[in-house]
């Protein structure tokens, strides 16, 4: 077990390691005992990399021995007393010691030079195993992160949330961690710029974290970069192996470029990888690029195909529906109020010719003329009503429902919670599919009330009628339903009826709609 | 007695302008919009104003907008509201500040002129006159919770009647009963509605303002 630098040149060194030996064995002694091996061994087995660990930290620093001892003692007690927190601890310690892996290596780049031990890895006095500090720390990153999943330490949800959203793939295509080969080039040029300023090292961070950044949000696009840089970066890696001339201070890789022949063949290995990985994602992001445009191509002609298809047919129901209202119209007027007039007209000719001869005949007549001038006017009322609801026309929606309630035998409560107007030809639709929601209720349900409520949130007019009813309505039953989904989806409104049996019948009717500003009394 | 007239359709005005002439009605304004027919109603205070529902200059239900303004700065303002069609929706708001003085009727109605000119003197009377149209309607609504509903057959209809702005006079007539039949009925009416005793006309606009709330 090697010592910190300072330790080993001490006088007293021996005693140190000795002192620093004993307290680790016999605390992994005095661990294994007899009675509680099984119990602790399940409790806290990871706690005794802690005794571990906590030496890696004291070998890293050049402290004082007594600090050295104190901090394996501190290790140690921990694991004996507290194994499972002692467990807990780990990954946490191991995450710190790649932490200040990071900070070492960032160091000997700077040039920094004296020997440390870091781990397992003797760094400094231009030792080749210094290059080794980066790959160790990153172990320990890597080992840090697994440990606290597997012991669910705290911090391991936000971890495992944020691991889970990045490793499920969305539509791009592209795997998350192949979004995160972007880090590798972008890494290459960062060493190869080599800032050694603090400015230098605060552009670093920036652009890993631009980098990080795209990779999350822009799988697809960094992966893209990524693609490219490497073969880029790869090439450049066997133009050096073959042609470059070495020159002290620069690198390619995670290996300076100095006068070394196996450094040479480093950057052209480092540089074959490089366009190997260029040479696999290029085909599969330009595919993904491809791919994409065409899917989305694909899938808006499918979404206009759809609409097309509504449109034709809606705008063919809203044709038939009109050319059938006309002829009722027609028929109303033919059957109704004209031929009353015609019978007016006949009743007061007959009148007119009586009127000398007799008198009273003729009267009476008349009479009978001002009965039928009646009734023509009662049947335009109701045809009126029935192509444009008088209380729609004055008042709009709100009240033209309120009005309808009142006139329907049943209790109802109405609860209107619109901000706006609705336009005429919605409010139309809407009020005669309530005409015929109400009737219904009123024949078929049994119920005793009726709650009607229109309100509208997001571009959407909804309206809700709830009946106490016995339920089991069949909307497919009646054709007056029928009709009037067909006038609503001429608006893309839809209507939906909820009756199990025993009720209660609810009927919402949703209709997407602008609202125009509330109607000013004109008084 | 002094009236005033809106109507927005000049053949029609013309010949409510005469046909009231007809029967010794004073004609103070005949008038076309609602802004005139406000301004008319509040200056020339006449005994009754007759209204055309439908008024520019919206040509919505300015009429009856314009109506409620005037009662509302003249409370009890007798007016009677003609229409090509009544709703209930209106006869609430006409009936709604419980002042009486109100009519809601068919312009059809105007063709017996007798019983129209008789409709109006109610209305400026004070009393309530409400098309058997919008009364029929209310025959129709049956709920529980309304004090109405304990009514029996004969005071509902002698409550539909009174809501028609007849006389007991006239409603025992109709009924084939005496008329002193129907002030008994009459009675148990107000007494099921809970209405106190007070002058006859206020308790006959509540009866009917009840009876339209069932």
């Amino acid at each position: 077990m090697a010592l910190p630098r300072a330790a080993r040149h001490d006088g007293a060194v021996s005693f140190y390691k000795i002192a620093v030996i004993v307290i680790i064995v016999g605390s992994y002694l005095a661990w294994i005992r007899p009675d509680g091996l099984q119990g602790r061994f399940r409790a806290g087995r990871w706690g005794l990399l802690l005794p571990l660990v906590a030496l890696a930290y004291a070998s890293v620093s050049t402290a004082h021995h007594w600090l050295v001892i104190a901090e394996v003692l501190a290790g140690c007690l921990l694991m004996l007393l507290a194994p499972r927190a002692s467990a807990k601890t780990v990954p946490f310690a191991l995450l710190g010691l790649a932490f200040v892996g990071l900070v070492l290596a960032r160091k000997y780049t700077d040039g920094h030079n004296e020997s440390t031990l870091y781990g397992l890895v003797l760094a400094g006095s231009y030792s080749g195993r210094t290059a080794l500090v980066l790959p160790e720390a990153v172990l320990f990153l890597a080992a840090g992160l697994w440990l606290l999943l597997r012991l669910n330490a705290p911090g391991s949800g936000l971890v495992r949330q944020t691991a889970t959203r990045l490793w499920q793939s969305r539509s791009s295509g592209i795997l998350p961690w192949q979004g995160f080969l972007v880090l590798l080039p972008v890494a290459l040029i960062l060493r190869m710029l080599d800032m050694h300023t603090s400015s230098g090292a605060a552009i670093d961070v920036a652009v890993i974290a631009v980098a990080v950044v795209l990779a999350l949000r822009a799988r697809l696009w960094a992966a893209t970069l990524a693609a490219a840089a490497s073969l880029v970066l790869g090439t450049y890696g066997i133009l050096l192996a073959m042609y470059g001339h070495p020159t002290s201070g620069h690198y390619y890789g995670i290996l300076a470029w100095e006068s070394n022949r196996g450094i040479f063949i480093g950057s052209g290995i480092q540089g074959t990888l490089l366009l190997a990985l260029g040479v696999w994602g290029t085909p599969r992001v330009l595919g993904q690029h491809l791919g994409l445009r065409e899917k989305a191509l694909a899938a808006k002609a499918e979404l206009l195909t759809e609409r097309v298809e509504t449109l034709t047919q809606t705008r063919t129901d809203a044709v038939d529906t009109a050319a059938a209202e006309l002829r009722r119209i027609e028929r109303d007027l033919h059957d109704g109020a004209q031929a009353r007039l015609v019978a007016l007209g006949m009743s007061l000719r007959a009148a007119e010719k009586l009127f000398k001869t007799s008198p009273d005949a003729a009267l009476a007549l008349v009479s009978e003329a001002k009965e039928t001038s009646s009734r023509a006017l009662t049947d335009l009322r109701d045809l009126v009503r029935g192509i444009y609801p008088p209380v729609l026309a004055d008042r709009g929606l709100a009240d033209a429902v309120r009005a309808l309630a009142l006139d329907t035998p049943l209790h109802t409560v109405v609860d209107v919670d619109l901000p706006g107007e609705i336009d005429l030809p919605v409010g139309s639709a809407v009020y005669f599919a309530v005409a015929e929601i109400l009737t219904n209720a009123a024949k078929h349900s049994g119920a005793r009330t009726v709650r009607i409520h229109l309100s509208y949130a997001v571009g959407t007019l909804r309206v809700q009628v709830t009946d106490d009813g016995a339920g089991g309505a069949d909307p497919a039953a009646g054709t007056g339903l029928t009709g009037v989904e067909r006038r609503l989806a001429t608006f893309d409104g839809i209507l939906a009826v909820n009756s199990p049996p025993g009720g209660p019948t609810i009927v919402v009717i949703e209709v997407p709609c602008a609202l125009s500003s509330p109607k000013t009394s004109s008084c | 007695m002094r009236v005033v007239i809106a109507e927005d359709l000049f053949l029609l005005r013309e010949g409510l302008v005469r046909l009231l002439q007809a029967h010794d009605f004073e004609i103070v304004a005949a008038v076309g919009t609602a802004p005139e027919l406000l301004a008319a109603l509040l200056d020339t205070s006449p005994d009754v104003g007759i209204v055309d529902v439908r008024l520019p200059p919206t040509n919505t239900d300015d009429g009856l907008r314009a109506a409620l303004a005037a009662r509302k700065q003249v409370p009890g303002l007798p007016v009677l509201v003609l229409s090509q069609y009544v709703e209930q929706l209106y006869a609430r708001e006409l009936l709604a500040d419980q002042q009486g003085g109100v009519g809601y009727l068919l312009k059809d109605r105007v063709f017996n002129d007798e019983a129209f000119a008789g409709a109006i003197r109610t209305v400026a009377a004070g009393g309530t006159v409400l098309d058997p149209e919008v009364v029929q309607k209310l025959l129709l609504k049956h709920t529980s919770t309304n004090p109405v509903t304990r009514l029996t057959p004969r005071e509902l209809q002698v409550l539909a009647l009174m809501a028609e702005g007849r006389s007991n006079a006239a409603i025992g007539q109709r009924l084939h009963i005496t008329e002193k039949a129907v002030s008994k009925h009459a009675a148990g009416i107000f007494a099921k509605l809970g209405l106190a005793v007070s002058d006859d006309d206020n308790r006959r606009v509540l009866a009917v303002l009840a009876y339209l709330e069932s």
